[in-house]
């Protein structure tokens, strides 16, 4: 009894065995041209990427690239609406070829079927705001109240990344109402979704100012059974190519969609050439596409090598996501604020002490009106608060320099100017405190040129700090768009979600620039006090 | 814009700008209270006559005074969550203390340096010289209350804020330029008296200083 059930169980797995091991030998591809009809899956509640017309036959950005696949393939195409629910149901049960609706590529379904590199378009988040509104950068959200509808996946990251003050609705019809009734200054929300609602005549005048962040890049899916079959090197050869020619490009600006930062990108990069004239993106000899060409988000340490693979091992081991180590472009960005910032320092420290030096020989030059006009001006100077006067020259008087003369000033210029400034009435003080303690000593001393080393030596300790400080408050040029260290950084921690590595790597690279300039001055100290002694 | 119609703008908004100023004047003194009383807890330990308890005192200070104040803003404002759940009750962590927080750690640094001298003077019993330190901190205030406009880069609603609230209200070219003369020169006269104030102040007891010293000189 027990063995012939043992017996029964046996055939059983064995004919699955025999089936299974045919479905798996039966490629599609071979399906496909055998039926002569490419069936592929798309949206049609997402316009304009998968929408109905009005005979309800299926268009839009996504079924154009489904046409084009079909065209390639030599078939017939038909196309079948999906959802985002049951998309990656209907390709595993067989019932469709491909999915081609607004599918984001993520870890998670890679496991679940077979997505397709390279990406062919992605989604991001934006804000759309009313019109005049004065948005340049995402920085000028900081605190301020945003619309944002419940249930998305962007909501939180991005509060967190920019320090927004979100208002959460329900639904979209709340947000836009709460849009237009002035409760907050913008919305944020899906890019691709903004595409839809701004073909609304009644949003046409409404604008999307800012660019996107959170990219998601979206992928063509097939069954994950077809894992390294035909099709998917068909599928991925083809998106390549769509990338090359700038097809995708043409078909974007078809349909009246904002050209995107992702496809004008995938273009550049597929492409681009190296030096011996070969095209940076062909397939290595393991079959797959160079790493550079690959979604970063979805590679694993075991893909990559070198700096890469290190950054790649600490992110995984540790969870420390330490972009600026692996990543080429936030390392470049980190870098060049870097350099930005030391350029702001030395500039900062040398026109402090322009303006110090000059302010008290021109106070101390024997004219009475010159002295207590400087007394006067270092006292203003000194109270004004230094971002204020960097917004009061950047936006109030540089906008009417350009409007009245046309010049325009860069904003590190204007910033390295006005903490100069700051600095420099500071020094003034200092130096012109010190001169009348070397006029009590020495009768008849005047300051000039001459002996404005004493001067400064007398007034070292206090002159030091105020440098050390113009030094530290170098980081406000960041409020004009400098791009220094801050402003690197909160990209950066825009971009990579990371912002408690970012910020702790910002805080010791001041800490530790601040620390060398204290010691350069400490330095330059004891060689003074050597020579005296000599 | 003719001038009448820009003293007109600015007067309406008066009232609103003077609210803003009044968050600068409280992160302030919330800065400075925190701030000094963590640095005279400093320049105790470095009075305390242990040598592991001054050293560590000296580390701590020295490590405030190389943190620069506004990117310690940043740092509090990415870091710090906006809301915490103590025992399922949500707490709202608000930003403006978030930046007396950050520059607190100025004011640390400061008071332990400039409390510590004072002590000591005044345990050798030169009282105004002690007393100088009263002066200092007060212009020490004045070094805060014009570090506060920095709040605004992390969404507080004081006067540099309101300033770029009211720019994107009234529109205009020249606006700015105005508006942000008329907020400089709220600073101005909050910081100005006090500033002569103090320097009088200072100049007293430094006379008086320098007389304790001539006569212990001529005893």
């Amino acid at each position: 009894m027990g063995g012939g059930l043992i017996f029964r169980i046996a055939c059983v797995l064995a004919v699955l065995a025999i089936l299974g091991g045919r479905e798996a030998l039966a490629d599609r591809l071979d399906l496909i041209q055998k039926r002569g009809v490419l069936i592929v899956g798309v949206k049609s509640d997402y316009p304009p990427f998968g929408m109905l017309d009005a005979n309800g036959r299926l268009i839009g950005f996504e079924p154009d690239l489904a046409a084009e696949l079909a065209h390639r393939l030599g078939v017939r195409l038909q196309l079948v609406a999906v959802s985002s629910t049951n998309r990656l149901q209907k390709l595993e049960e067989g019932a469709i070829d491909v999915v081609i609706a607004t599918l984001g590529d993520t870890p998670q379904r890679r496991r679940i079927a077979t997505l397709i590199e390279p990406n062919y378009y992605a989604s991001g988040v934006t804000v759309v705001a009313p019109p005049g509104n004065r948005l340049s950068s995402w920085a000028d959200l900081r605190g301020k109240k945003v619309c944002a509808t419940q249930g998305t996946y962007f909501n939180r990251p991005m509060a967190q990344r920019f320090l927004l003050d979100l208002q959460v609705f329900n639904g979209t019809r709340d947000t836009k109402l709460a849009l237009r009734d002035g409760r907050c200054v913008a919305w944020l929300y899906d890019d691709t979704g903004i595409a839809g609602i701004l073909n609304d005549p009644e949003w046409a005048n409404h604008g999307t100012p800012l660019p996107s962040m959170m990219i998601s890049p979206w992928a063509m899916a097939i069954a994950a059974s077809e894992h390294g079959s035909r099709l998917e090197r068909i599928l991925s050869d083809t998106i390549a190519d769509w990338h090359r020619s700038g097809w995708l490009l043409e078909t974007e600006q078809r349909w009246d969609i904002k050209p995107s930062r992702f496809l004008a990108d995938a273009h550049e990069l597929w492409t681009r050439v190296r030096s011996d004239g070969d095209p940076v993106c062909t397939r290595l000899a393991s079959g797959e596409w160079p790493t550079e060409c690959r979604n970063k988000l979805l590679l694993t340490s075991t893909n990559v090598v070198g700096l890469y693979y290190i950054g790649l091992l600490i992110k995984e081991q540790t969870g420390l996501n330490l972009t600026i180590l692996y990543d080429a472009y936030d390392r470049d960005l980190f870098l060049s604020g870097l350099w930005m910032t030391l350029h702001l320092m030395i500039a900062s420290i040398a026109g402090s002490l322009f303006v110090g030096c000059l302010g008290a020989l021109a106070a101390e030059s024997g004219i009475s009106f010159l002295h207590g006009f400087v007394r006067l001006s270092a006292a203003v100077g000194r109270m004004t608060p230094p971002l204020l006067l960097i917004y009061l020259v950047f936006f109030g008087i540089g906008h009417i320099v350009v409007t009245r003369i046309g010049w325009t000033f860069d904003g590190s210029v204007i910033a390295t100017f006005c903490l100069s400034t700051y600095t420099g009435c500071a020094i003034v003080v200092a130096l012109l405190e010190a001169s009348t303690v070397l006029k009590h000593q020495e009768p008849g001393f005047a300051l000039g040129w001459r002996n404005l080393p004493q001067v400064l030596r007398l007034a070292y300790a206090s002159v030091v700090t105020s440098l050390v400080n113009v030094v530290k408050a170098t980081s406000m040029a960041s409020v004009i768009a400098v791009p220094e260290l801050v402003s690197a950084s909160t990209a950066i921690v825009a971009e990579q979600g990371n912002p408690a590595v970012m910020m702790n790597v910002l805080m010791i690279t001041y800490f530790l620039l601040v620390m060398g300039v204290v010691r350069i001055f400490n330095y330059i100290e004891c060689r003074m006090f050597q020579h005296d002694v000599r | 814009m003719t001038s009448a119609e820009i003293v007109g703008m600015l007067l309406a908004w008066t009232p609103f700008l003077a609210g803003g100023f009044a968050w600068n004047i409280l992160i302030s003194l919330v800065a400075m209270a925190i701030g000094t009383v963590l640095g005279a807890v400093l320049a105790r330990l470095r009075l305390s006559g242990r040598k592991s308890l001054a050293r560590a005192s000296l580390v701590v200070t020295e490590l405030t005074r190389n943190i620069p104040t506004f990117v310690f803003l940043f740092y509090l404002a990415f870091l710090i969550p906006a809301e915490f759940e103590i025992s399922g009750q949500i707490h709202v962590f608000p930003a403006w203390l978030k930046a007396a927080l950050a520059l607190s750690v100025a004011v640390v640094g400061f008071v332990s340096d400039n409390l510590f001298v004072a002590w000591q003077h005044w345990r050798n019993h030169s009282h105004a010289a002690a007393l100088l330190f009263v002066p200092s901190w007060t212009m020490y205030l004045l070094i805060i209350v014009m570090a506060s406009s920095t709040a605004s880069v992390i969404g507080v609603g004081e006067i540099v804020s309101r300033c770029n609230i009211i720019i994107a209200a009234v529109g205009g070219d020249e606006t700015m330029l105005w508006v942000y003369a008329y907020a400089i020169g709220y600073f101005f006269i909050f910081c100005f008296p006090l500033n002569w104030a103090m320097g009088h102040v200072k100049k007293r007891l430094l006379a008086r200083v320098s007389t304790a010293s001539s006569q212990k000189s001529g005893e």
